[in-house]
């Protein structure tokens, strides 16, 4: 395959997963960032940067999903799995209903008048990035690179 | 004397008769000889041998020695041969009965790539 030929690219069975999964790892994370920092410096405009990163984190959560059940499919032929490609699926599943978690706790203080975001967010948060590094760290087994070339 | 020659034709008749039969038994189990094997082993997201030249008949094993999951595909269409996932130290055989020149790669992985020549 060329890297520069797009007909290729998109249509590469399994390979669309790979590359969007970094965008809800990467906002989410950045959003618990800002969302801890708010919470320590109680600025407003850190807690709105995290609520945008959690929406966008969020958001990404579903292309990722299909591509990823496309890749069992396709690549896979929706055989069972075990091991490490069926803890990948159960954490990856987990990481995403924990980022629209984080991302729902945020949208209801907003919708409240005034509405002070709660504590217990900030665990679920440390949890959720947490369950994504490890779903990831799996997922960079699954792809290979760690393997040569 | 007409009696042994009579019994001399007759042990010569079984003794042939045995032969026969011993003969028989010695195709049959030729017949059984086991095919020949080879082995490639998958590991550090390879195919080893990558390429490998083996007579009609032969059965290739895939034995996953590698930490991750891998899978034998072939690319050929419709697919000749095709295993399920492969955990580490699982194998998957299969016997090669047509001469031809077979390609085939880890449907997880597809940098990684072999080839069977059968002779």
């Amino acid at each position: 395959m060329h890297p520069f030929d797009i007909r290729e690219a998109l249509l590469a069975k399994h390979a669309q997963h790979v590359v969007l999964i970094h965008f809800p790892i990467a906002l989410f994370l950045a959003g618990v960032a800002f969302d801890f920092l708010a919470y320590w410096t109680k600025r407003q405009s850190l807690a709105a940067a995290a609520y945008f990163n959690f929406l966008g984190a969020a958001l990404s959560t579903i292309p990722v999903v299909i591509t990823g059940i496309l890749a069992w499919q396709w690549q896979l032929e929706g055989q069972k799995l075990k091991g490490i490609l069926l803890q990948h699926l159960v954490l990856g599943s987990v990481s995403s209903v924990l980022l629209w978690l984080t991302w729902t706790i945020h949208e209801w203080t907003r919708r409240r008048q005034n509405g002070w975001l709660p504590a217990y967010r900030l665990p679920i948060e440390a949890v959720g990035a947490a369950v994504v590094a490890l779903t990831g760290h799996l997922g960079g087994f699954l792809s290979g690179v760690n393997g040569p070339g | 004397m007409r009696r042994s020659v009579f019994t001399g034709g007759l042990l010569a008749a079984l003794g042939m008769v045995a032969g026969m039969a011993g003969g028989s038994g010695s195709c049959t189990a030729s017949a059984q000889q086991k095919p020949a094997t080879a082995d490639v082993k998958i590991d550090n997201f390879s195919f080893g041998p990558a390429e490998l030249t083996v007579p009609v008949g032969t059965i290739v094993t895939w034995t996953n020695r590698d930490d991750i999951p891998h899978t034998v595909v072939s690319t050929d269409d419709p697919k000749v041969f095709k295993s399920k996932v492969l955990d580490t130290d699982e194998k998957f055989s299969f016997a090669f009965s047509k001469a031809g020149t077979y390609s085939y790669f880890c449907s997880i992985h597809p940098k990684m790539t072999g080839k069977v020549v059968v002779q």
